[in-house]
C-alpha cells in the first residue's frame, strides 16, 4: 500500500540574469526563484496495481518518483510506502523497492554486468538460493545471458534497460518504480520490456508505478492512470473511464468502389448533425472515406448506411479515438477544456 | 549490529575486489599514476635539500629531522588518500549531475557507499615513500623509540588520517548547497602541504591557520616533533599531549563533518534531466 499525502516539492534557486553583467549582478543579489515542481498531490495505490503516472515534459513526474523513493525530501506532505516514510527511514524503504530511471543507469559503468549483480546480491543481502531462483527467472524474461559478461558501458540502450530492470528486481522488491523505462527503445525491445513487467506483476504481485511518454506502455500495462500537469494532479482513474469521458469520438473508415459517387455527399446534413459532430475526409489515393463523429450523437450503422446508399463499400474499419489524442488534448487544454 | 558490520565488511571486499579488476585492466593508467606520484615525491624531497643547502640550520632543525617530518606527514595523508578519494567526486560532479541519486536508492550507509566505490592506487606511492623515510630515520637513531612513543605513533597516524578525511568530507558536503564545492576543497587540501615542513618557517598568519583553523600542523609537524623528542612550536611536542589534542581534533572534526554530510544528503536536490 502506497500513500502519498498532500506532497509538494519546491526547488529554490538563485535568480539568474542574462549575460556577463547579469552574472555579476546575480552574485550580489539575494533574489530567489521558487519553482513548485509538485503541488499538493495525493493518491494511494493498492498492492499489485500497475499505475501509469503521466504528464507532459516538466509536469513533475520524476520529482514525485524521487520523493517516493527517498531521493528527495518533500517540502510539504508525506509519502508512506507500506507504512515506511522514505525521507525518515531511507534504508528500510530502499530494501523494499526497485527503481529504474530510463535516462540514467544505476549499474556500475565499468564492470561487467555479472559483477554488478554480484555486488547487488551483497547490497540487498540476497541469499544464495534466492539469488539462483531470481536469476533463473530474470534470465528467462529479460534474456540477460546474451550480454551478462559484457561491461555495462558497452551495452546497447535496449540491453542496458533490460539489465537495469533485472538489477532493480534482484531482491524481489514489493514496489517497482519505473521512470521512462521504454525511452528510446525499438518496438521489439519495448514489447519485451512490457511483457516482462506484466509477468513480474502477475507472478510476484509487485506494485508498479510507471512514468512514460509512450501511450503504448499505458495501454498495454496500466489499468489505472494518474495525470499531472504543472505539478497538480488532474486525473486519477481507470483507463476505460478516461476514454469514455473524454474519448467521445469514433472514426469509421470505408474503402469505396466508386469515388465519383461521393461528390456532393454531405453526411452531417443528411444525418441531422452539425459539422463538428460529423466530419468527412477522403483519401483519394486509397479511395478511403473517413468519417469522424460524436458517438453520443450518431451510431456506426447510421453512418455506414448513409454512405452505402450512394456507393458500394469494399472494406470497413471502426476506431475509437486514440488514447494518444485524448492525452494530447488534456496536455494542451487541461481537463476542464473538455477536449476531443 | 554484528551482522550489519559483517555485511559491510563483506561488501567492502566485494566492491574493492571489483575495483581492482577494473584498475588492473587499465595498467597504463595505473602505472602513469604511480609514476606521477613518485615524480612529485622526488620534487618534494629535492625541495628540502635545496632549501637546506641555502640555510644549513633551519630554525635549529637538521636535514634528517626535516626528512622525518616530511616522511611522517605522508603516511596519514596516504591512508586517507587511498581509502576515501572518491569524496572528491561528491565535491566536483555527482551532486551536480544527479548521479548521487543511486547512493540514496540503496539500503546501505551513504558515506560507506561513496568511499567503497574506489581505492586510489596513487596513494601507495605516498605510503611507500613515507614508510621508507621514516624507517631511514629510525635506523639513523634520531627518533625516540619506547613503548609509549610507538603506541602514540600509530594512534597519531590514525587520528591524522581521520582529520584529513573529515576536512575533505566537510568541504565536499558544501556541494549539497553549492552544487560544486571542488574549488574550496582544493584550497583546504592544498593547505595540508604546509604541514610537511616545520610551521616556524611560515608567516604568523599561515602558522595560525594551519595550527588552529585547518589544523594540519597537528596531523604531521607537531606529532612528528614529539617523536623526534624535540619541543615544537607553542611548547607542544615535548610530551604526548600533542597526540591527545590531535585525537580530540580528529573526533570533533569528524563529528562536525559527518553531521554536515548528513544534513547535506537530507536537502539533496538531485538534478532535472
Ligand atoms: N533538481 C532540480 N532543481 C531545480 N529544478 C528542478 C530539479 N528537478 C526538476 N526541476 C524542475 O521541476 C519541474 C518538474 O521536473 P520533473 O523532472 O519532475 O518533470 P517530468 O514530469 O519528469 O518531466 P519529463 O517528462 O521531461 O521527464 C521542471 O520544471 C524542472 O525544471
Ligand atoms: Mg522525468
Amino acid at each position: 500500500m502506497i500513500e502519498v499525502k498532500h506532497v509538494s516539492k519546491e526547488f529554490v534557486s538563485p535568480k539568474k540574469y542574462p549575460g556577463l553583467k547579469g552574472a555579476v549582478k546575480g552574485l550580489f543579489s539575494n533574489e530567489k526563484v521558487v519553482k513548485k515542481a509538485v503541488d499538493d498531490i495525493s493518491f494511494s495505490i493498492a498492492d499489485g496495481e500497475i499505475v501509469g503516472y503521466i504528464g507532459s515534459n516538466g509536469a513533475g513526474k520524476s520529482t514525485t518518483i524521487k520523493m517516493m523513493t527517498g531521493i528527495l525530501k518533500p517540502t510539504q506532505g508525506q509519502c508512506l510506502i507500506n507504512g515506511i516514510d522514505p525521507s525518515r527511514a531511507r534504508k528500510d524503504n530502499a530494501q523494499n523497492i526497485g527503481v529504474v530511471f530510463g535516462q540514467r543507469t544505476q549499474l556500475w559503468w565499468d564492470l561487467p554486468l555479472s559483477e554488478s549483480f554480484t555486488i547487488l546480491k551483497e547490497v540487498y543481502n540476497v541469499s544464495d538460493e534466492e539469488y539462483e531462483e531470481r536469476m533463473k527467472f530474470l534470465n528467462e524474461v529479460l534474456g540477460l545471458p546474451e550480454f551478462f559478461s559484457s561491461p555495462v558501458r558497452t551495452l546497447s540502450l535496449g540491453q542496458r534497460m533490460r539489465a537495469d530492470l533485472g538489477a532493480a528486481l534482484l531482491h524481489n522488491p514489493k514496489v517497482l518504480y519505473l521512470d521512462e523505462p521504454t525511452i528510446g527503445l525499438d518496438l521489439v525491445v519495448k514489447d519485451n520490456i512490457r511483457k516482462a513487467i506484466k509477468i513480474i506483476n502477475e507472478k510476484y504481485q509487485t506494485t508498479v508505478i510507471l512514468t512514460t511518454h509512450d501511450i503504448g506502455d499505458i495501454e498495454e500495462l496500466c489499468s489505472r492512470i494518474i495525470i499531472i500537469d504543472e505539478g497538480k494532479k488532474i486525473y486519477d482513474g481507470s483507463l476505460e473511464e478516461l476514454k469514455d469521458t473524454y474519448g467521445t469520438r469514433r472514426k469509421v473508415s470505408m474503402e469505396v468502389k466508386k469515388q465519383e459517387k461521393l461528390k456532393g455527399l454531405n453526411l452531417a446534413e443528411k444525418l441531422g448533425a452539425s459539422h463538428e459532430e460529423c466530419r468527412m475526409e477522403f483519401d483519394e489515393e486509397n479511395k478511403i472515406l473517413s468519417v469522424t463523429f460524436d458517438k453520443h450523437k450518431l451510431q456506426v450503422p447510421q453512418v455506414m448506411n448513409a454512405v452505402m446508399e450512394v456507393t458500394e463499400v469494399k472494406d470497413i474499419q471502426i476506431q475509437e479515438t486514440e488514447l494518444a489524442e485524448i492525452v494530447k488534448e488534456i496536455y494542451n487544454h487541461g481537463i476542464d477544456g473538455k477536449a476531443v | 549490529m554484528r551482522n550489519t558490520a559483517k555485511r559491510y565488511v563483506r561488501l567492502y571486499k566485494v566492491l574493492i575486489g571489483q575495483f581492482f579488476k577494473v584498475v588492473l585492466q587499465s595498467k597504463v593508467d595505473f602505472l602513469m599514476g604511480l609514476f606521477g606520484f613518485f615524480l612529485s615525491q622526488f620534487m618534494g624531497i629535492a625541495f628540502l635539500y635545496l632549501v637546506f643547502e641555502q640555510i644549513p640550520s633551519l630554525q635549529g632543525w637538521t636535514l634528517d629531522q626535516l626528512i622525518f617530518i616530511y616522511g611522517f606527514a605522508q603516511i596519514p595523508r596516504g591512508i586517507d588518500h587511498l581509502l576515501t578519494d572518491n569524496i572528491w567526486m561528491v565535491a566536483w560532479r555527482i551532486v551536480l549531475n544527479g548521479n548521487f541519486d543511486r547512493y540514496m536508492l540503496r539500503p546501505m550507509n551513504i558515506f560507506f557507499q561513496v568511499i567503497s566505490e574506489k581505492l586510489q592506487p596513487d596513494a601507495l606511492g605516498e605510503l611507500l615513500v613515507g614508510s621508507i623515510l621514516v624507517i631511514r630515520c629510525l635506523m639513523k637513531g634520531i627518533v625516540v623509540v619506547d613503548g609509549i612513543h610507538i603506541v602514540l605513533f600509530f594512534v597519531s597516524i590514525l587520528a591524522g588520517a581521520v582529520i584529513y578525511t573529515a576536512i575533505k568530507l566537510f568541504f565536499a558536503s558544501l556541494a549539497f548547497w553549492l552544487k560544486i564545492s571542488g574549488p574550496f576543497l582544493q584550497v583546504a587540501y592544498e593547505m595540508a602541504n604546509f604541514a610537511k615542513y616545520p610551521t616556524e618557517i611560515y608567516a604568523k598568519g599561515i602558522r595560525f591557520i594551519i595550527t588552529w583553523i585547518i589544523p594540519f600542523a597537528f596531523v604531521a609537524y607537531l606529532p612528528a616533533s614529539y617523536f623526534l623528542g624535540v619541543g615544537g612550536a607553542f611548547g607542544f611536542g615535548g610530551n604526548g599531549g600533542v597526540v591527545a589534542i590531535e585525537c580530540i581534533i580528529a573526533a570533533v572534526f569528524w563529528i562536525v563533518a559527518y553531521a554536515l554530510f548528513q544534513k547535506g544528503t537530507s536537502i539533496y536536490e538531485s538534478a532535472g534531466n
